[in-house]
């Protein structure tokens, strides 16, 4: 099984970027604290979307 | 996705609807939610109930942003629990893919398939991560009888690729005496084929790689080396037209491992060089571009340029990815004939991996490791 998707992200690296771009944190707000991310997603009532990736 | 979508403008309007949170789950801090949340596949989206820190839906691999715009909307009405009939039974599919328990995700998906009409918006969807699910469970008659019958639903739409792909890839695991893996293979093939004869630009161009590697995979199977070196060359040409209108090296070094891949499938690394030369100048702090320098130098036997290179990525990389790194440069050690190298670059690579916190820590790959120092030792 090669490439049913997430089997061959894994397996591949596929393709998931190495750093986060300057552009990509233009047009969202992203953070990379998980225990920020949910404190504030409780303080303001908002559901969190959460991005999971490697640098591979 | 970083590069390609979460860039795109149309995206903006949802900014203050989440919060919005990267993890690198390379790094120790984050080994805990990679375990929590069971993201082994990569890259995987979650939206998160913030009360119960619970998926209320998850997404794994890529999507175009459309696909992603459905994704958003669908976990914020899972959140908030406003929802009707089918989109209350794809939520508790979606929880349970959540929490990786893929066999009860497998039977939800099922039932909130056969409320939903074909129509759905969430149709392509609900299937894609059925599919998913029935490979983890090893359900591969399953996952392919699935794919060839939702195809046909599906292949005007976003999901046609990957549905496609992932159906063969399932077939061709199928145990060769299995009376139906001949003819769920030809379905598939030629569902694969006719994604590739007319592209849709509202699909994720790995999903499309996805598609060519898994026709080569095939042919390599039927052992028709022509066959799979034609469409070899097919992928490669699409990823390079791909990276050509990139705008910024970040979207071009997307394409790199693919590219890299293909290329060493065909027994020509040689091509992977100037790209990756390229991105090693563009992305000085990323070491994938210098990683895969050395996995395409050892390839041309130029082992001396592999092992710079292996140096080079070694000097920037963290995490897990080590491991991929360490070994190869204890190959390219290997083939040199230099042994005492080699067991000194597996030795590290079973010290990091037995240092890993829990989440990044496997069992199953420290007994791997140990097991090539042992036969480099002998």
């Amino acid at each position: 099984m090669k490439t049913i998707r997430a089997a061959g992200l894994a397996l591949a690296g596929a393709l998931a970027l190495a750093s986060p771009s300057a552009a990509a944190r233009e047009v969202l707000p992203w953070v990379d604290d998980y225990s920020k991310a949910v404190a504030e997603a409780r303080a303001k009532n908002l559901p969190v979307f959460v991005e999971a990736w490697a640098p591979w | 996705m970083r590069a390609n979508v979460f860039t795109d403008k149309a995206l903006g309007r949802y900014a203050g609807q989440f919060v919005w949170l990267s993890l690198d789950v390379e790094k120790a801090e984050n080994a805990p939610y990679k375990k929590k949340y069971a993201a082994d596949a990569l890259p995987m989206f979650f939206v998160l109930d913030p009360k119960t820190e619970k998926a209320a839906l998850r997404w794994v691999g890529g999507a175009t942003v459309p696909q992603l715009q459905k994704i958003l909307a669908d976990g914020a009405a899972a959140v908030k629990g406003t929802r009707g009939k089918v989109e209350t039974a794809l939520a508790r599919a979606d929880r349970f893919y959540g929490e990786g328990a893929y066999d009860r995700a497998a039977a939800a998906y099922r039932e909130a398939i056969a409320q939903a009409p074909p129509t759905s918006p969430r149709y392509g969807r609900s299937v894609e991560s059925l599919l998913y699910s029935l490979y983890e469970t090893r359900d591969y008659a399953g996952c392919a009888k699935t794919a060839a019958d939702a195809f046909p639903r599906l292949a005007k739409t976003p999901s046609a690729a990957n549905v496609a792909a992932s159906g063969l890839s399932c077939a061709l695991e199928l145990p060769k005496e299995d009376a139906s893996r001949a003819g769920l293979v030809e379905s598939l093939v030629k569902d694969s084929r006719s994604v590739l004869a007319a592209p849709r630009r509202d699909i994720a161009p790995d999903d499309i790689s996805s598609v060519y590697e898994t026709l080569a995979s095939e042919r390599e199977e039927a052992k028709d080396e022509a066959g799979r070196k034609t469409i070899l060359q097919d992928r490669a040409r699409f990823l390079e037209a791909a990276a050509a209108r990139a705008k910024t090296p970040d979207a071009r070094a997307v394409y790199d491992s693919h590219r890299l891949g293909t290329y060493l499938d065909l027994g020509e690394p040689e091509r992977a060089i100037p790209m990756l030369q390229a991105s090693e100048r563009d992305l000085p702090g990323d070491y994938n571009p210098s990683a895969r320098l050395a996995v395409a130098y050892r390839a041309m036997k130029k082992y001396d340029d592999a092992i710079a290179a292996s140096d080079r990525a070694l000097a920037k990389a963290y995490g897990p990815r080590k491991l991929g790194i360490l070994q190869t440069r204890s190959d390219i050690y290997k083939e040199m004939g230099n042994l005492p190298e080699a067991r000194k670059a597996m030795q590290q690579a079973v010290e990091l991996a037995e240092s890993l916190p829990e989440g990044q820590r496997s069992e199953k790959s420290i007994a791997s490791l140990k097991k090539k120092l042992d036969t480099l030792s002998q």
